[in-house]
């Protein structure tokens, strides 16, 4: 077998369209033929309901541009995103060394960690709605029984507090999801270079800097661009928890575009917005990629 | 102090403050599902005083949730197999050929990777008017299997290529045709990474929110996130029956993750790593 190795071309066979066909298309007329044709959209008055459109060119572009609606939700969006990628990564990491290695109450705890994963962003939504309830809610409630009431707030409707209140009911959502990503990579931590360490007289916190960090390097490569990615597209938890609101203050590119799309019919200003995000998604993941790499290997 | 024990110190600490931060409102999601709505305002945090099963079902009738989890259901069965069937198949045909059409072919499946579904969502709706899709169960399957397939050719691809190809080769000497020799020898050595597949995606299409809220409002093929969401507008604030049914739709999840733990673990493990 060793003359047919990888080196000779294997031709396209008949066959291989039949393999590929049903995937192709499937993708094709419901992926990439829509996301293609957005940027078509993104230049014309498209109202979704009309047959009609006319092509205006960049004027959405410009409409954008002098928009402060849209500005105030990129700027909400990106704080998003930032908040989650730091937090998110911190206390993920923090958990994932702490529940490294075996034992019941381990076990136990990863289990637990990783329930709120499971859920709904909708049921996340909900059950956060409440915690933060001004009136009900459970956060307050418990301020006052510790006779902290004076720290009391209406998290969801200060719009100071808003958005850092939807930012931790996302983190909480995901914070499992990105344990297990780096406990998979604390497992591949060679024990060998950690006794050597040891016998060298580094201490935890050097062995920690110095051995573990730089071999779960790739964990947070995607640790760190999945929580951008999912900061970026926010969307159930804010629909749920304050429809963008008070004021604005939560609004994200996700349900700015929703609206103007399926609120407002306008659909051309929407696909607009869409290919803002889709230019800060690929663009951020592309900047990461390469930091995280250049560190790394 | 030691530093060993300063660092047991401060783990303890830490895992004691995110326990509670995870369980408090877990807690609070159950115990308020079965209270009273007066006890629900005397009481918030603690037992409740018996358990009722009422607010269960309202919100069980209220918000036909029997027919929203069958449809819940049906649609994740739906695409989980299609995107399984159409995944395997095209990343084996394009894991076995090295031509320039198959490396073509490979790196526009990849470029999916990138298209965030809220680029393809406007003008999809137009495609699903198109082709009469909008509120049939099909069509929300079709736009998960279409969003989802680039991650599910990318995870097969490498497995396949990992395979060695002597045993389909043998079984072609052999006369067996190519269909045949994928559904008998190729597809039951793909099991790892179909289990990896269904699990992820399992989680991810029974919990979402977008598709179904664009393209499955009709109430006979609602599933269970918009069942719940159209519910909770007509009952703002009335937090036990909204948590009822928030338990109801999670209770399926939560469940498959309990029995099948380390699968699911290993699954979105090696579904994250290789994203």
């Amino acid at each position: 077998m060793a003359s047919r190795k990888r080196t000779g071309k294997l031709a396209f066979k008949a066959s291989d369209l039949l393999f590929l066909l049903p995937g192709l298309l499937v993708y094709t007329i419901f992926l990439s033929y829509p996301a293609l044709s957005s940027f078509y959209y993104s230049m014309t008055d498209w109202n979704g309901l009309s047959p009609e459109l006319s092509f205006i060119g960049l004027d959405n572009f410009r409409r954008l541009w002098a928009d402060d609606a849209f500005w105030r939700t990129l700027r909400n969006t990106l704080a998003f995103a930032l908040g989650l990628v730091v937090f998110l990564n911190l206390i993920a990491f923090l958990a994932a060394l702490a529940l490294d290695g075996n034992g019941r109450i381990r076990k136990t705890l990863r289990v637990l960690f990783l329930i709120p994963t499971l859920l709904s962003g909708l049921s996340i939504g909900y059950m956060w709605s409440y915690m933060y309830s001004p009136i009900f809610g459970v956060i307050n409630s418990a301020l006052d029984a510790v006779g902290l009431g004076a720290l009391k707030q209406d998290w969801l409707g200060d719009p100071k507090l808003a958005l850092p209140s939807v930012i931790f009911a996302h983190m909480w959502q995901w914070t499992g999801f990105h344990m297990i990503i780096f406990l998979g990579a604390l497992q591949s931590v060679s024990k060998e270079l950690l006794e050597a360490a040891e016998i060298d007289g580094a201490g935890p916190w050097k062995r920690l800097l110095n051995v573990t960090v730089p071999q779960v390097r790739p964990a947070f490569t995607v640790s760190v661009i999945l929580a951008t990615i999912g900061g970026l597209k926010v969307f159930d938890t804010i629909m749920i928890m304050t429809q963008g609101g008070p004021g604005g203050a939560t609004d994200s590119l996700s349900t700015l575009l929703y609206r103007m799309a399926f609120n407002f019919n306008d659909m051309g200003y929407a696909s607009a917005i869409g290919l803002v995000m889709l230019a800060f998604i690929m663009l951020i993941s592309y900047a990461q990629l390469r930091v995280l790499r250049a560190g790394g290997e | 102090m030691t530093a060993k024990g300063w660092i047991g110190g401060v783990r303890l600490v830490f895992l004691a403050i995110w326990s509670v931060v995870v369980l408090v409102p877990l807690w609070m999601l159950l115990s308020i599902a079965f209270k009273t709505p007066s006890e629900f305002l005397e009481n918030p945090f603690g037992l409740p005083a018996s358990i009722r099963l009422d607010n269960f079902v309202s919100s069980w009738t209220q918000a036909s949730l029997g027919l929203a989890l069958g449809n819940s259901l049906l649609v994740t069965a739906i695409s989980l197999a299609a995107l399984v069937l159409f995944g395997s198949a095209a990343a084996y045909a394009l894991a076995r050929g090295s031509s320039r059409i198959h490396r073509a072919l490979y790196a526009y499946f990849l470029l999916g990777l990138m298209v965030p579904f809220q680029i393809a969502m406007i003008p999809l709706y137009k495609v699903f008017r198109t082709f009469e899709l909008i509120n049939k169960i099909p069509g929300g399957a079709l736009a998960y299997v279409a969003v989802t397939i680039p991650f599910v050719v990318f995870l097969f691809f490498e497995f396949v290529r990992a395979l060695p190809a002597d045993l389909e080769e043998a079984a072609s000497i052999d006369g067996c045709g190519r269909v045949r020799a994928f559904a008998l020898i190729v597809f039951p050595l793909l099991k790892p990474v179909t289990a990896t597949v269904v699990i992820t995606n399992c989680i991810s299409i029974w919990n979402d929110f977008m598709v179904p809220l664009l393209f499955l409002q009709k109430s006979s093929v609602r599933t269970i996130p918009i069942a719940i969401y159209s519910f909770t507008g007509e009952y703002n604030n009335q937090w036990p029956l909204i948590f009822a049914g928030v338990v109801i739709s999670s209770l399926p999840m939560v469940i498959a993750f309990l029995l099948l733990q380390k699968q699911f673990i290993k699954g979105m493990v090696s579904g994250a790593v290789k994203g």
